[in-house]
């Protein structure tokens, strides 16, 4: 059959492998640093061969940082995605008096929904909007300013 | 520990110096040949921490489907199951090969999908509403697209994984954040279904729900309500899917009927829809057109292009404009303060374009939870 909950260990294979990437730019990264520092030490003796040091050793830096960028899609941020709950209000309005009010949604409201009797008045109210409340994290902004 | 190493290889000669530079230059011959590979399998990697995301949101989707079905419509016995069942069902798409007659094969395709969802939820919630039930198909709907997400981002994965192909692996890895937007905009539509509260595709339906409201209503079409409003002279001839339930109707049914009622003697057509939003378009920008302003399957759209070409009518369109991200979410503000500015541009189209003593007719195109008339 496919893939049940009983496959973990595949998924779990795959994570082994990808540590054993993380080991190799590791290695690559010590390699390259140590090479750097026989660059640094041989310089003063042996200028050519402590150029070809540092040569390797920033060669091995780019090489990472290139792998770690290049292999970085936009989606791979740490942002957990998850089934988000939101904030959403009812607001009620008397078409008698105008009273206002809001309050947090419940299940069975619905827009022009006659709902529940005026506080002021004789009248019934209605609900004319129901609308999540804004996200106040400032983290989207608004890009139809400035462009 | 460093420098003594260091010191040590300086003492030692240019020898040990050579065979650490070889070493190097081997190391790095390694890495050059094996750098594609290590790439590979950091792709795999990222593409695994998303579908372990897909999948916590897909299981909670279940979950959350499961549960909404059993407070609702209080089934006797266990539900999971036959849930299961349905979160795995498929529809195969229609034969193209030869166009001709495609229409009327995908009304009846669409008919019939839509019977399978009734009949399902029916049995699953036997003690729900009308009302709760649509809300209901809405829910599990949600919970399929989700599930199918999930499996076709795990084929990819494995099968990138057993050929180890940078290509196969490629191919999903391109488009991952472009499904992660997909997936978080199903899944916030999970507590709109859930609780029947309006959507973002339900500004069309309350924009006619405002020019509506208080006026006799009558059906006109299967989970379609109409209604005669008079304005300024003219009769206007207001539509949309039967609220609050989450449905969509069949509006292309509805205007035909409309205009066959009236015999053609319809001055202008004007639709209200949610539109897809181009990144920098404010949330809620409303913008006028022309043509037949629906989505869907193209059902629709061709039936109202062909009856409104028949009479000669003009079709005049109102986007509201939306990121993916909101179409089926709990309203935003913007959204709903936007369906006010929507309604004005309607009176001053109906102005601009028509006489006193014209018949207008106008859709609000959209799913209509949460939203009466």
């Amino acid at each position: 059959m496919g893939e049940k909950p009983g496959n973990e260990s595949k998924t779990a294979a795959g994570m082994q492998v990808s540590w054993v990437a993380y080991a190799a730019i590791l290695v690559v990264g010590l390699l390259s640093l140590f090479s750097l520092y026989m660059g640094f030490i041989n310089y003063p003796d042996n200028s050519d061969i402590a150029i070809i040091y540092m040569f390797i050793g920033a060669a091995g830096f780019a090489a990472i940082g290139y792998m770690l960028v290049r292999g970085k899609p936009a989606s791979a941020k740490n942002e957990p995605l998850e089934v988000k709950k939101v904030e959403v209000f009812t607001t009620l309005e008397c078409p008698k008096c105008q009273q206002k009010r809001v309050r947090d949604f419940k299940r069975g409201d619905y827009v022009f929904k006659d709902d529940e009797p005026c506080t002021r008045c004789d009248g019934m109210m209605m609900i004319t909007k129901i609308a999540r409340k804004k996200e106040e994290d400032g983290k989207k902004k608004d890009e139809s300013n400035w462009l | 520990m460093v420098l003594l190493f260091g010191q040590i290889l300086q003492t030692q000669g240019t020898d040990l110096n050579t065979i650490l530079q070889m070493l190097y230059s081997f190391a790095f011959i390694i890495y050059l040949f094996y750098a594609q590979k290590i790439q590979t399998l950091q792709m795999l990697r990222q593409i695994e921490v998303t579908l372990r995301k897909v999948k916590t949101v897909k299981e909670e989707a279940r979950n959350q489907t499961i549960k909404t079905l059993i407070e609702i419509g209080k089934p006797t016995g266990d539900i999971a199951p036959r849930v299961d069942r349905f979160i795995d069902f498929f529809s195969i798409g229609l034969e193209s090969m030869d166009p001709a007659g495609i229409v009327d094969k995908m009304d009846h395709f669409l008919k019939t999908n839509k019977h399978i969802y009734e009949a399902e939820v029916k049995v699953l919630a036997p003690n729900a509403t009308p009302t709760e039930r649509n809300n209901l198909e809405n829910l599990i709907e949600v919970s399929q697209a989700l599930n199918i997400f999930y499996k076709i981002i795990r084929h990819y994965y494995l099968l990138g994984k057993k050929t180890m192909n940078i290509y196969v692996i490629m191919q999903v890895h391109m488009i991952l954040p472009q499904l992660v937007q997909m997936v978080e905009a199903y899944s916030s539509g999970i507590q709109a279904f859930e609780q029947g509260m309006p959507i973002g595709d339900g500004v069309g339906p309350i924009v006619a729900g405002k020019l509506m409201h208080g006026y006799p209503q009558r059906d006109i079409a299967e989970e379609i309500v109409a209604a005669d409003v008079p304005y300024e002279g003219r009769t206007l001839v207001v539509f949309k899917a039967k609220g609050p339930g989450g449905s969509v109707g069949n509006p292309d049914e509805g205007l035909i009927n409309i205009i066959e009622e009236h015999k053609g003697k319809v001055k202008i057509i004007i639709m209200i829809d949610a539109a897809g939003k181009l990144e920098g378009e404010p949330v809620g920008q409303v913008s006028e057109g022309i043509g037949a302003a629906i989505g869907g399957s193209g059902k629709e759209k061709f039936k109202m292009e062909e009856v409104t070409n028949k009479y000669k009518i003009p079709m005049h369109a109102i986007a509201i404009k939306e990121g993916m991200e909101h179409v089926v979410a709990p309203l935003v503000e913007p959204l709903f303060d936007a369906t006010d500015k929507a309604v004005e541009s309607v009176k001053r189209i109906i102005m601009d374009y028509t006489e006193p003593g014209d018949i207008v007719v106008i859709a609000g195109i959209g799913n209509t939870i949460g939203v009466g008339q």
